[in-house]
This record gives C-alpha cells, structure tokens and sequence, in this order.
C-alpha cells in the first residue's frame, strides 16, 4: 500500500518528459528531505491537496512545478519505502503516458495515505535507520529502473487511459500483498517451535507430567525414584501390592468368619462409625496374633489360626449375635487401648 | 486440551462409607445362603474378593468414575445380567489409532501395564489413566484399611 503512493508519483513523474539526470538529482532531493525533516507533514499535504482541487480542470495543463510540487509531497513520507516492487513499477510503465488520470482518485488514495502516516509515524521512529539503509539500496533499484524505463519509453505510449485509475488501486494493493508476505515469511521463521502439532504434544506431555507429581505424593516411596519409567514401576508395583493385600485380606475374612455371621442389622450402625472415625489413619500391618501356622502360606503380612476359625465356627453355631457382640465388644477395647491397625 | 488448568480431583468419600458397603454386601452374600452348602474355601474367597471390589466402587465413584464403571460392568457380566449403565455424555477416543512411534517405547510399555491393572483402563488415554489410577489408588488403600480393621476385629484373642 505504500508504494502505491509511489506509483502516481512516478506515473507524473514520468509523464514529463523528464531526463533520466533529472530524476536522480530529484531523488536525491527527496532523500535529503527524509534524512532531514521528521514525519510531521500533514499540513504540507493538505495544502497540496488544495492545490489539486483548485486545479482540478488544469491537470492538462499541469506544468513541471505542479508535479514537483507533489513529490515534494511525497517525499517527507518517511515510511514509503521507496522501495517500489517490480509490479509497481510495471504499473507505472504500463501509464507512462496518462495525462488524462483522475487526480480525485489520486488524492483519495493520498488522504488514506496521511492518515496511515499519522499512525504509522510513531512506529517509524524507531525503524528509521533500517528504513534509511533500505533506501540506499531502492535507490540503486530506481537507478537501474529508471534506465530500463527511459528504453521503454516509447513503446508505453500506446497505454489505455481509462484502465489507469484501476491500475493504480490494484498496483497498491499488490505491493501491500508483498508487505504482507514479508510479515509472514518473518512468522515462518519462528512458526517451526509454534507448530500445532508439536504444541499440542508438548501440552499433553505437561498434563502427564502434571499428573504424575500427583501420583507422586500420593504413592509411599516414589519421590526417591527419578524419570517417568521408574515412577510408572513404582505405581505398578503399588497398586499391584493394594490388590494383593485385598485378596489376602478377603481371604482372611473368608477363613475367620466362614459362616459369615455378620449382617447390617446386628451391627450398631453408629458404633460402628465411631470405630472407624476413632482409628488412626495409618495403617499398621502389624497382626494382633502372631501364632506361626506352617500349613497357611500366605503369611507374609500376618498370621492365621487356624484354631480360632474352628472356635469361631463353634461359637458362631451356638450364638452368633452373641459372638458379634462380644466380638464388636473386644474391637472396643482394642481401640480404646490404642492398638495400631 | 483445553481443560489444562483443571484441577486434578480425587476425593474420596470417608471410611465408613466403605465400611457400611462392604457390610451390607456382605450380608447380601449371607443371605444368598450359598455360603451355608458345603463349600470350598476358595469360592467363598472369590465371593468376598468380589464382594470388596463391588462394594468398593460402589462406594467410592459409582458410575462417575470410568473405573468404577468398568469394575461395575465386569460384575455384572459375571452375574449373567444385563444392567444397562448410564450413559456417560463423554466417551473417550479410542487410543489405539493415537499411539506414535515417536514416544518412549519404556515410558509406553509401563503405561500399558498399569492399563491393564486398572479396570477400564483399556481405552484410556494416558492422562486421564493417571488420574483414574490415583483416585483407584486412593480407593484401593481405603478398602484394605476398612477390611483389615474388619479382619483385626474379628479375630478372637
């Protein structure tokens, strides 16, 4: 969009029948002025453009001051670029003879342009040493353009009039494609780390890494072990253990108890709740008897006798709510001794 | 992914909520007076090995846990009964099609195994089966604190 502003004014330029040494001391000139003078230059503008529309019938006649005039117009614009892209400047060969351009059109596209300048200055301040080094080099473009053009010259006469305003919009919506580009290649550049797909990858790994420290503390023994392969062993190993201690214990329920005598309704609900509310929240794998049964193999965690299930199942065949009682009775005693389960 | 600042939630429900379960199964088991035919002991440790894991997730996640869904499930099928869940409204993607080549082949395997020791972890993707695992953990060590006060209880002096 910015060298579409550059594109009427080498269109103008180029519709005088200016020399090429001409054109070069006048970008020369235009290059003192961006080095010199800052971006404030709306009121020069304004002022041209008043001039435009009070010669609005004489553009016919339009002298070389006039066009002059409105590169001096152009010039103090800092963020041109002036780097006119080789579309643009296609464009302008293409209208190298249009003295019948719309300057209504023009001055749209100037207004659009000053009010963006406003904007865009304070951006430039920082970016105008980069700007002035680009400069140098679109000046050695112009150079070598300007040349080509001077060729040119007398093949573009034939251009179409009509078709100049249009092309003019089209040339600077071109160049803005390629200001574009250049902001995208720029993203390009740092879009490999951005990737979707990596992102994506890297949030999953977060969560699981996440989850794990959960697992972490909940599981005895895993802050030792270092690395998701020796934590995921550990968890295993864990949650292995608590099922095994499950069908140990069923077992065990199985062997104390195998007529199974308990029932909900024997049971003193609330009793019960305080018994387990009062219990410490560590569990001791400590059994209450140690009585060695060699036949039993499962005797790793605790021990089982085998005599007290044959008492138990005499008991429980005489008086089994009885047997409960007195059995919730001892489980009494054993919390209020303190007894580690 | 774009619940990533969930927090992680496995409560667990108290223990005598696991107690009064695994009680009242207990008593069911009684009164299905299968125990009182001669039988082995190992049927009637299987029975109560069962009767701890249903009780369990019943008390701990009933159908909102996919663990205890699938703990669930299974008995339910053992039973020969078609019992028709709840529907959850989010179904988990199938992981199969989602494994690459690129992750830790070890890091893989160690999920693998810890999907087939927790229930319904099958189909579960690798996040979701650490949360579903703390919370079975969490479970897992309620029931054998219940059953083993349950066991130093009942064993006479």
């Amino acid at each position: 969009m910015l060298e579409g502003l550059v594109s009427p004014e080498n269109l103008s330029l180029s519709s005088m029948d200016m020399n090429v040494l001409e054109r070069l001391k006048w970008l020369q000139q235009q290059q003192q002025q961006v080095v010199s003078r800052t971006s404030d230059n709306s009121p020069e503008l304004l002022q041209i453009l008043q001039f435009h529309g009070s010669n609005n019938d004489e553009l016919l006649q339009s002298t070389f001051s006039h066009f002059q005039m409105l590169g001096s117009g152009f010039g103090p614009n800092p963020n041109m670029g002036f780097g006119p892209s080789h579309e643009a400047m296609d464009g302008c060969i293409s209208r190298t003879s249009s003295f019948q351009m719309d300057p209504v059109d023009t001055m749209g596209v100037m207004l659009k342009n000053s009010e963006e300048n406003r904007t865009i200055s304070s951006k430039n301040k920082r970016k105008s040493e980069v700007k002035r080094r680009e400069e140098e080099r679109t000046e050695k473009k112009i150079k070598v353009e300007a040349e080509t053009e001077s060729n040119m010259k007398g093949k573009s006469s034939m251009s179409n009039t009509e078709a100049s305003s249009d092309t003019s919009k089209e040339t600077s919506k071109g160049a803005s494609e390629i200001h574009k580009l250049d902001y995208i290649h720029v993203r390009s550049r740092r879009s490999q780390a951005t990737d979707r797909h990596s992102l994506a990858e890297r949030a999953r790994r977060e969560k699981i890494s996440k989850k794990m420290k959960y697992l972490q503390d909940i599981v005895p023994g895993c802050k030792k072990v270092t690395g998701q392969a020796g934590m995921l062993d550990e968890i295993i190993n864990y949650v292995q253990s608590l099922q095994t201690q499950i069908e140990f214990l069923s077992m065990k329920l199985a062997f104390l108890n195998p007529e199974l005598e308990l029932s909900v309704e024997d049971l003193y609900v609330k009793q019960l709740q305080d018994y387990f509310t009062n219990l410490p929240v560590v569990i001791a794998s400590k059994p209450s008897i140690m009585v060695d049964v060699p036949l039993f193999p499962l005797d790793q965690q605790g021990s089982l006798d085998l005599s007290v299930i044959n008492l138990s199942q005499t008991t429980s065949t005489e008086a089994p709510s009885a047997s409960w009682e007195t059995q919730s009775r001892s489980l009494y005693n054993t919390s209020s001794l303190g007894f580690h389960y | 992914m774009a619940s990533a600042d969930k927090p992680i939630n496995t409560d667990v429900p108290e223990k005598d909520v696991f107690a009064l379960h695994f009680l009242q199964s207990l008593s069911n088991l009684r009164r299905q007076n299968t125990f009182n035919s001669p039988e082995k002991t190992n049927d009637r440790v299987k029975k109560i090995k069962k009767a701890a894991y249903v009780s369990m997730a019943r008390a701990a996640g009933g159908t909102n846990r996919l663990w205890s869904r699938a703990l669930l499930r299974r008995a339910a099928k053992e039973n020969n009964k078609v019992v028709r869940l709840p529907r959850r409204k989010k179904r988990v993607t199938c992981l199969r099609r989602r494994r690459s080549n690129r992750r830790d082949p070890v890091e893989e395997e160690e999920a693998e195994r810890l999907r087939n020791l927790v229930p319904g972890g099958g189909g579960m993707e690798t996040s979701k089966l650490m949360e579903e695992t703390a919370h079975y953990i969490k479970c897992l060590s309620m029931q054998v604190k219940v059953m083993q006060c349950l066991v130093d209880g009942l064993a006479p002096k």
